[in-house]
């Protein structure tokens, strides 16, 4: 059968698994010789191994292991150690941080106490894990672009201890769980007034989503040109062939600009890199600088000053109301008449102050509209 | 050309098909705010058609005739003493399809003596001391919390629906500490008032989530999004949020108000197979009454039927029609004003029950 082949695609030869580089062997060794796997050379290379642990990586399992149980077992045991629960319920199971009553103190095992253990083995265990990428790195004689990338993840993840650290109750850390982390997610972008307002966020979000962008663009490209040799990106950046001009003259043609084949590197990496940072920085600045992100955006103009009660006429807001038009809005949950949502009668009062009156940089529609 | 003609007659219908399913849209999005700030409701139609199914409303009971002369013929009358012997009479009627379900009056009352508080064996009857109670409750929605109620009022079968026990009856428990913390709390709001961060607002993430899961717990009870009393960029801010919101914010004063004076203080009264595992009495939260309805039953008119239940001097302009109440003749209490309620503000303190029952001179005695 004929198949399309080239160095992405290619044949699967079986030999002797390569070895590697002679190192130093002190600190630890390779385990294994290496086998072949066709199913993994459909994904990357078919050798698996031999791996290198070291101490550090030996360490980093062992505390890695040791998170990931007393995270798993915490979660059992809030189901009554019941198998068929714990499975069922998964998902929202959660090891919890302290509550908020014992602010920096240490609290028993059940009340968080467990929690902290496995934040500290767990961020041991990372950190660790960096200090085997970074070994490993210098041991092939590489760059340590790799450690430093996964330094700046690491930063974003230690600011979720530095800012509770900050504010002073370990209860705003990150719970364990998966819903259960993702609604720590949604409560801390409510808690601090809407997180869509904080700009290293928002830079965040930027580079994040420009990292997919970039990653989908290489890659695309690469492929696109690997017919003509383009898989060999690195020799065509001393030695430009035909694909490396290809591809660079696709991007001539299509925005007027082109990376090249090394700075396309720079590129994907600094995006990601940001992406973590930015985000770490914009977390470090929430409750300790800002506590309300919607009023600091106010404050700076970035909050768009849209009328904050709908101005549409009776008979505009019925075209709106599709078909339910004519319906009385009695009948149907509805757009209710516009009126100040400060109500004038007696009852007012009962109504808890406005939080935007309250700040002296308020925007309210009046003088939004007044003012050109 | 003839096989083109037949091929565009046979493609047609097919067309035809496909457009309708596209024009018939199954949800509706409604703006309710600024145009492009994503202010919008959005309405299921089979949701709404399957939920007016289920919307039955009771015929109301034909009005009162004329009432005997003289004074009112029971005795232990505690809540309903200031309405004619008819318009008492229909009012128990409509009860007990409300709540029993049956028409059956035995459920509160040893029908061998309609006055007493106790079967004929001397056990106390706790479905007739719950109801007097929650008489009193219904009065005090009506009368004191027309700010969330507004001209429409409730009756037992808002949310009774003809069940003796209606939905979404909560008890202390882990997983309802959202609602237990909100009711012993002041207020749900987690959000600063200013950009920096100050020594006033102490709220953490957690409180937040209790928040949030109250506020799921209201948008689930009324079958609304968010948008519907809140916008969403600036969740506290009550300057852009739709007038819907003061709607529910009396709603949560309420629902304070009637756990906190109405149904907890219940706890000594009910058997044990009624109480929560902490021996806590059922309380109530948004969807007892709401039961997923953006207005309860979708604002049917039931109340202005049942000056009974009115607790205010006049029902959308209907005045109350009351008796001045003979003094109960079982006890010896002092003349009272005609209408339980006069209008006053919540502000006001709400008499705290020290006692549940018939106990002469417990604040159940008509006010």
């Amino acid at each position: 059968m004929l198949e399309y082949q080239n160095l992405f695609t290619r044949v699967q030869v079986r030999t002797l698994p390569e070895a590697g580089i002679e190192i130093d062997e002190s600190t630890g060794t390779r385990f294994g010789t290496g086998t072949f796997s066709y199913l993994a050379g459909k994904f990357g290379d078919a050798q698996v191994g031999p791996i290198y642990l070291g101490w550090a990586g030996v360490l980093s399992l062992i505390f890695g292991f040791m998170a990931f149980e007393i995270i798993g077992f915490n979660m059992w045991a809030s189901v009554g150690w019941d198998p068929v629960e714990f499975v069922r319920q998964l998902p929202w199971l959660a090891l919890e941080p302290p509550p908020p009553q014992f602010g920096l103190r240490v609290p028993p095992l059940a009340q968080g106490g467990w929690y902290l253990m496995a934040g500290f083995f767990l961020t041991l265990s990372i950190l660790l894990w960096w200090v085997r990428v970074y070994r490993r790195a210098r041991a092939l004689n590489m760059g340590t672009h790799l450690p430093w990338a996964f330094a700046s993840a690491i930063f974003l993840y230690t600011t979720f201890f530095f800012q509770p650290l900050f504010v002073g109750s370990w209860s705003e850390m990150v719970p364990f769980g998966l819903f259960p982390h993702l609604d720590w997610t949604a409560a801390f972008s409510i808690r601090y007034g809407n997180l869509y307002y904080n700009p290293f966020h928002a830079l965040s979000i930027a580079f994040l989503y420009g990292s997919a962008v970039l990653f989908a663009m290489h890659a695309a490209t690469i492929l696109a040109v690997a017919r003509l040799g383009g898989e060999r990106e690195i020799e065509q950046i001393t030695d430009r062939g035909t694909a490396a001009e290809r591809s660079m003259l696709f991007w001539r043609w299509t925005m007027g600009f082109n990376a090249t084949m090394e700075s396309i590197h720079r590129w994907a990496w600094w995006f990601a890199v940001l992406t973590t940072f930015t985000g770490g920085i914009g977390i470090l600045l929430t409750g300790t600088v800002v506590d309300n992100w919607y009023l600091w955006g106010v404050k700076h103009g970035l909050v768009a000053p849209y009328p904050a009660n709908n101005a549409l006429t009776e008979e505009q807001q019925q075209l709106l109301r599709g078909r339910y038009q004519g319906t009385a809005p009695d009948t149907f949950p509805s757009y209710v008449a516009p009126q100040p949502a400060m109500m004038l009668d007696t009852t007012a009062l009962m109504a808890p102050a406005d939080s935007v009156t309250a700040d002296s940089t308020r925007v309210d529609s009046t003088t939004a509209r007044k003012t050109p | 050309m003839s096989i083109l003609r037949r091929s565009i007659g046979l493609m047609a219908p097919l067309a035809l098909l496909a457009l309708g399913a596209c024009g018939d849209a199954e949800t509706d999005s409604v703006q309710v705010g600024y145009r492009g700030t994503g202010m919008e409701q959005n309405y299921d139609h089979g949701d709404l058609k399957k939920q007016f199914a289920q919307i039955k409303i009771p015929t109301p009971v034909p009005p009162a005739g004329e009432s005997p002369p003289g004074p009112l013929p029971w005795q232990n009358v505690q809540v309903l003493n200031d309405i004619s012997v008819a318009e008492f009479n229909r009012t128990m009627v409509a009860m007990s399809t409300w709540v029993a379900g049956t028409g059956n009056c035995a459920y509160c009352h040893n029908v061998a003596n309609f006055a007493a508080d106790t079967l004929p064996t001397g056990k106390p009857i706790y479905t007739k001391v719950v109801a007097r109670r929650m008489l009193q409750m219904t009065r005090q929605i009506n009368g004191q919390y027309s700010q969330h109620v507004k001209n429409v009022g409730v009756t037992c079968y808002t949310c009774h629906l003809g069940k003796p026990l209606p939905n979404g009856l909560w008890f202390y428990s882990s997983q309802t500490d959202y609602l237990r913390h909100y009711l012993d709390r002041d207020g749900a709001r987690v959000i600063s008032r200013q950009v920096a961060p100050t020594n006033v607002n102490r709220s953490s993430v957690k409180q937040t989530e209790w928040t949030y899961a109250l506020m799921i717990s209201q948008s689930k009870s009324l079958g609304v999004n968010c948008t519907y009393c809140h916008n969403s960029r600036a969740f506290s801010s009550w300057q852009q949020a739709p007038p819907a919101r003061v709607t529910a914010y009396h709603g949560i004063l309420m629902i304070r108000d009637v756990n906190q004076n109405y149904l907890a203080p219940l706890q000594p009264v009910y058997p044990a197979v009624r109480l929560g595992v902490q021996g806590d009495a059922p309380k109530a939260q948004c969807v007892t009454c709401h039961n997923g309805n953006y207005k309860p039953l979708y604002g049917a008119q039931m109340t202005k039927d049942y000056p009974a239940l009115w607790g205010r001097a006049d029902w959308n302009g209907v005045p109350f029609k009351g008796l001045t109440p003979t003094v109960d003749t079982t006890r010896a209490e002092p003349a009272v004003v005609p209408v339980p309620a006069v209008k006053r503000s919540s502000l006001a303190p709400v008499p705290t029950p020290s006692a549940v029952g018939g106990a002469a001179g417990s604040l159940n005695a008509p006010k």
